[in-house]
């Protein structure tokens, strides 16, 4: 599925992730910034993708700024950017969680 | 409102006042009029009544960027207000964003997520976003075997197009195999963006080899050159011209094949011919520069767009069958009385 609008979600704030999704041409492409990005950097990218295949989104470019998010938050944000994205937040995947 | 991020109204003398000095002990001290009047809005943190950060952006620009990092972490205050910043941004549907910096900012700037387009020994140009220079590049046209040709590029920012940038163009598209003209995209000129491309088209549309390509954000625009359109002291305007050459020489070029850049002689703006000097001295030896003469009519004026500018103005079309080719002059015939309006509302025409 392809998203339907360029969305953001999170801070650059510590311990959160900024993420935001644009609409992409070649799958799920992730640009990924972070302090940590040779220890958690796989890591990262599997919570994303993983979390954006709940939305059934195979098509988009992710773009991601990492500030020693925990996976929980990475989730809590990647969830929050795809209904964003979809425009579907006012109905809250309740599954996906 | 401890660490809160909160709008700082600049009309305001006293807000005004503590704003620039805060600034000013951060070493930012230029705030000159045009700068600061292209500012859209600007956020504020304080603590007690201590202005301790501060950013603001105009259209898809960061500016004023200033931060105290005293007793708290280093970069946090930091990636607040740019945090800050672009939630605002992206909630108003800009998802593109630059930012224009000294050089030893850039590394912050890129760990918060900006790319760097280029830098000179004192700044820096970045962006972040949606979309990104090579997104831009990817969607240019190209001709089967581009590698193998000789590709040129000439950048205008054609208001409106007249015989001496078809000069320009033919002399261009008679030496090489392919040709770019990209046309600037920033819409502060007479004739706008759309008008300006498309008669750069149609007075390009038989000379087969020449592609006509929008410069986005990337060539002479508001982000890479503001000084293009607004009046500058020429120290600036070096700076920026130095950046713009940068990222033609070593993004732009690079990914089209282009070897020559073509350039007009410019008598008259002395802005353009800062420009034209560093790009001499920036683009060679990976862009080789060729400077064209500027045409002459047969009784010898000057070819501009800024005496056929004058023209429309002055009412005076007869005198502008010599300096444009005719669908510059059709178009011209058929919105003369929104041209003259545009400029009775204030559009400047003496500028680019």
């Amino acid at each position: 599925m392809e998203i339907k609008q360029t969305a953001l979600a999170g801070t650059l704030e510590s311990s959160d992730i900024q993420i935001m999704l644009s609409k992409g041409t070649d799958g799920i492409t992730i640009d990924l910034e972070s302090d940590v990005e040779k220890q958690f950097g796989d890591q990262i990218r599997k919570v994303i993708t993983d979390t954006l295949a709940e939305f059934d989104i195979d098509n988009v470019k992710v773009k991601a700024v990492d500030k020693g998010a925990l996976d929980c938050v990475i989730k809590a944000r990647t969830i929050a950017v795809a209904q964003r994205a979809l425009q579907t937040q006012n109905q809250p995947a309740w599954e996906a969680f | 409102m401890n660490n809160e991020i909160v709008d700082l109204h600049l009309n305001d003398p006293q807000v005004r006042k503590t704003w620039e000095d805060f600034l000013t002990s951060l070493g930012i001290t230029d705030f000159q009029s045009q700068e600061t009047a292209a500012i859209d809005f600007t956020l504020g943190i304080y603590e007690g009544d201590r202005l301790v950060a501060t950013g603001s952006a105009a259209g898809n620009i960061l500016k004023y960027i200033g931060v105290c990092n005293k007793g708290v972490d280093q970069g946090s205050r930091f990636n607040t207000i740019v945090s800050a910043l672009i939630s605002r941004l992206f909630q108003q549907q800009i998802f593109h964003l630059f930012v224009f910096t000294k050089l030893k900012y850039s590394d912050s700037f890129q760990h918060v997520g900006f790319h760097e387009l280029a830098h000179s020994d004192v700044a820096a140009l970045l962006e972040t976003g949606d979309s990104s220079i090579d997104d831009y590049l990817d969607a240019i046209p190209r001709v089967a075997d581009q590698t193998n040709k000789r590709v040129a590029g000439i950048v205008m920012n054609a208001n409106p197009f007249t015989q001496g940038h078809r000069y320009l163009v033919e002399r261009a598209a008679s030496e090489n195999d392919v040709v770019y003209v990209f046309v600037v995209n920033t819409d502060a000129s007479l004739f706008n963006t759309a008008e300006r491309f498309e008669l750069v088209k149609q007075g390009t549309a038989d000379l087969k080899n020449v592609i006509v390509v929008n410069g986005g954000d990337y060539m002479v625009s508001y982000a890479t050159f503001p000084a293009y359109f607004l009046p500058t002291p020429d120290q600036q305007v070096d700076y920026q011209t130095t950046l713009d050459a940068r990222i033609f020489r070593d993004r732009i070029a690079p990914a089209l094949n282009i070897k020559t850049r073509y350039l007009g002689t410019e008598p008259l703006s002395r802005t353009t011919g800062i420009y034209n000097q560093v790009l001499q001295r920036e683009l060679p030896p990976q862009v080789a520069v060729k400077i064209v003469d500027r045409k002459t009519t047969t009784d010898g004026t000057i070819v501009t767009a800024t005496a056929v500018r004058k023209a429309i103005a002055d009412d005076q079309l007869d005198s502008l069958a010599a300096l444009l080719p005719p669908s510059t002059i059709n178009f011209i015939n058929q919105h003369l009385e929104s041209l003259q309006f545009r400029i009775k509302k204030g559009m400047n025409i003496n500028g680019n």
